[in-house]
């Protein structure tokens, strides 16, 4: 057994981290103060190869592993939760669902140019009664010649204001729940495809959060992702490597709020010593860090096993429960760590604080995973 | 014209790091490396930039060097994942605790034996020590000119122009080549960040290691016994703050006397 990351792997993660304190963490607090989309940021980080990171070269990715790109969603995350948000959504709930279901003529077309930076999709799966459960889907599909026409709502979509396209999920009959879920990407612009609402919300301010409406809205069949029927398997299995991706955002959040940890209760002095001297604050210290490296580890693993090639569903739900716990215990406890200041948006603790809360939510809530996870038990 | 370029990279522990980490093992006289990283001295970065961006335009190649321990080879791989060709480690016991001028002339060697060369580059002056005395060193070594504080350089008429900073502007050289050069930062070399694809192809390449013998080095020239340097004592300056209240019954008497009292002390 080693707990090492390869020279490459340690390379990329210093890459990553001047890269985030130099260019995504100095603009934090005004991407979620403002909740303005980090557009130029995105488009260094395609550059880069953050945009594809796992995905190969021959589809406009970096060629590199899980692994790589959790320790990229980490470091991007530390610096700002929102950045991190757009970056997985990118890379998992799309990038990856269409390197592995998509079409040969799909990839080279939709992910060349998303691996590469180039441009932003989101993936709509919830609806406003079909959140947890998923494969209750309201939003229907029939098949129309050579087209697929899809008629309904789509709620809490992640970067749909500035998607290039979707992957929509809609059923061809609501009566046999999964078994009749599709997958489609349908471009901006298609008529009969409009944003009804941009969501205000408490955290990940950066990223825009939209409700979507279908209305007779004509795709070619040739953007349908797998085969009818197939949809629902298609939108599960992405999000068992989306959430090694939220893990990773939710270690970093909890890395982050280490980080503030230490500086402040160093600088920070009452009754004449340093905060960092009292004991109490000591022990949360030590807490936020004991959970976090434990957080990480899972994450590593689960990315590990995707690696390779083995069956990763319970260790990236146990991954991305225990690290979304911890990012929310880490940045409570930052907050508490500095007293009034943790309160006052002049300091982050409490962009952390919000931040933290959604990792317990998207792609399956803190019960859903715990859901999953005793279902492979008892099974 | 295509360029062939050296460029001497030497790894050093972050120098970014607060000062209240910054410790000193009173037995070796040298900075205790804790837990902080190890990185390209800074120039040495700006140094690589500039010679693959010249690269870029002109053709050629640009082989790294480092003369340092087996941990240096991080830092040129991360040399190969930002574009150079080539990488080259230069490590053996009997060079360690070489002075400035030893290893300058490891440096020399090194070079002579990569090939030919157009141009060499270092960085100004080094993160740790900050000693600027290996690129002069090393020019003496090889025989040729040596152009410092250098933050642009380029190709013209089988020559190189180099733009050498001073204290009010810039001085704009001729030389010929082979010519060695010390680069100062601006913001034209910037080093760039690695992408991920060349990072994963740099971890495909091998870096081979030199010895003294590859070197065909004099024995009489490298490591303690050669050193004309010694370091007697190194120590953290000692910062004293005072606080002094200035009098005076009115603000515009207490400025003045402030001015007086700053001036008093050769501040203003
Ligand atoms: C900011 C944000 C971004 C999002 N981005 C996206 C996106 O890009 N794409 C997308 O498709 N969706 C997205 N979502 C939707 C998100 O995935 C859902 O909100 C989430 O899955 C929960 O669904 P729900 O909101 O309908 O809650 P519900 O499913 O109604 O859950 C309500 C509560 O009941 C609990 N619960 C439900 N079922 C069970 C059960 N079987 N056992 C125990 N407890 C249960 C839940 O855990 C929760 O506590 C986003 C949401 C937010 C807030």
């Amino acid at each position: 057994m080693r707990f090492e990351l390869t020279q490459e792997q340690q390379l990329f993660r210093e890459m990553v981290r001047e890269f985030a304190a130099k260019e995504v963490a100095p603009r934090a607090k005004q991407v979620d103060e403002e909740g303005v989309f980090p557009h130029e940021t995105i488009k260094k980080m395609g550059e880069l190869g953050l945009m594809g990171v796992a995905i190969p070269p021959a589809y406009g990715g970096a060629g590199a592993d899980t692994v790589c790109y959790a320790i990229a969603m980490e470091e991007i995350a530390r610096a700002c939760a929102s950045t991190s948000t757009v970056m997985t959504v990118n890379n998992s709930l799309v990038g990856d669902l269409l390197y592995r279901f998509g079409s040969e003529a799909q990839k080279l077309r939709y992910l060349v140019p998303l691996a590469g930076g180039r441009t932003v999709a989101c993936y709509a799966l919830s609806e406003p009664g079909a959140g947890s459960d998923a494969a209750g889907q309201q939003t229907t599909v029939r098949k129309d010649g050579n087209v697929f026409v899809l008629n309904g709502t789509k709620n809490f979509i992640t970067n749909a204001l500035e998607a290039d396209f979707a992957v929509v999920f809609a059923t061809v009959d609501r009566g046999i729940r999964a078994k009749g879920v599709c997958a489609l990407i349908v471009e901006k612009g298609t008529p009969g495809f409009t944003i009804t609402k941009v969501e205000k919300k408490l955290g990940i301010r950066g990223s825009s959060c939209c409700q979507l409406l279908f209305e007779e809205c004509r795709v070619p069949a040739e953007n349908l992702v797998g085969e009818v029927g197939q949809g629902f398997k298609i939108a599960m299995a992405t999000l068992d490597s989306g959430r090694i991706g939220v893990a990773a955002q939710a270690v970093g959040i909890a890395q982050g709020a280490l980080d503030i940890s230490l500086g402040y209760s160093m600088q920070r002095v009452a009754f004449e010593k340093p905060i960092a001297s009292f004991q109490a604050i000591q022990w949360m210290i030590a807490d936020i860090a004991t959970r976090t490296e434990a957080a990480r580890l899972m994450t590593y693993r689960a990315a590990w096993l995707k690696d390779r090639g083995g069956r990763y569903t319970r260790e990236a739900s146990m991954a991305k429960l225990l690290a979304s716990e911890t990012a929310n215990f880490a940045a409570t406890k930052a907050l508490q760590i500095h007293g009034g200041y943790g309160y006052i948006y002049d300091f982050p603790a409490q962009r952390l604080f919000r931040d933290a809360r959604i990792t317990e939510i998207y792609e399956g809530t803190s019960e859903i995973q715990r859901v999953v996870i005793a279902q492979h038990l008892l099974s | 014209m295509p360029l062939n370029i050296i460029v001497c990279i030497k790894q050093v522990i972050d120098p970014e790091i607060p000062a209240s980490q910054f410790k000193i093992d009173p037995g070796t006289k040298r900075q205790v490396q804790g837990s902080h990283s190890l990185v390209i001295s800074a120039y040495d970065q700006n140094a690589l930039e500039v010679a693959i961006q010249l690269k870029e335009k002109q053709g050629g190649k640009v082989t790294a060097i480092s003369v340092g321990a087996a941990t240096a080879a991080t830092a040129l791989k991360s040399a190969l994942s930002m574009g150079a060709d080539e990488a080259i480690l230069v490590d053996d016991p009997a060079i360690a605790a070489s002075d400035q001028q030893g290893i300058a002339y490891v440096l020399a060697k090194a070079t002579q034996k990569v090939g030919t060369f157009d141009l060499v580059l270092t960085g100004c002056v080094s993160g740790d020590w900050g000693d600027r005395a290996v690129p002069a060193f090393m020019a003496e070594e090889l025989g040729i000119g040596c152009v410092s504080f250098v933050s642009r350089i380029e190709a013209k008429d089988g020559q190189v122009v180099l733009r050498r900073v001073v204290e009010d502007g810039y001085e704009l050289i001729e030389a010929k080549t082979p010519v060695l050069a010390s680069v100062i930062s601006d913001d034209t070399n910037t080093p760039r960040y690695p992408k991920l694809k060349d990072i994963m192809a740099a971890g495909k390449k091998t870096i081979p290691t030199w010895k003294a013998a590859d070197l065909v080095l004099d024995p009489d020239r490298v490591g303690s016994g050669a050193a004309r340097v010694a370091i007697t004592d190194v120590y953290l300056p000692l910062k004293e703050s005072k606080c002094e209240m200035i009098k005076g019954d009115t603000p515009q008497e207490q400025a003045a006397n402030l001015a007086a009292r700053l001036r008093e002390l050769k501040l203003i």
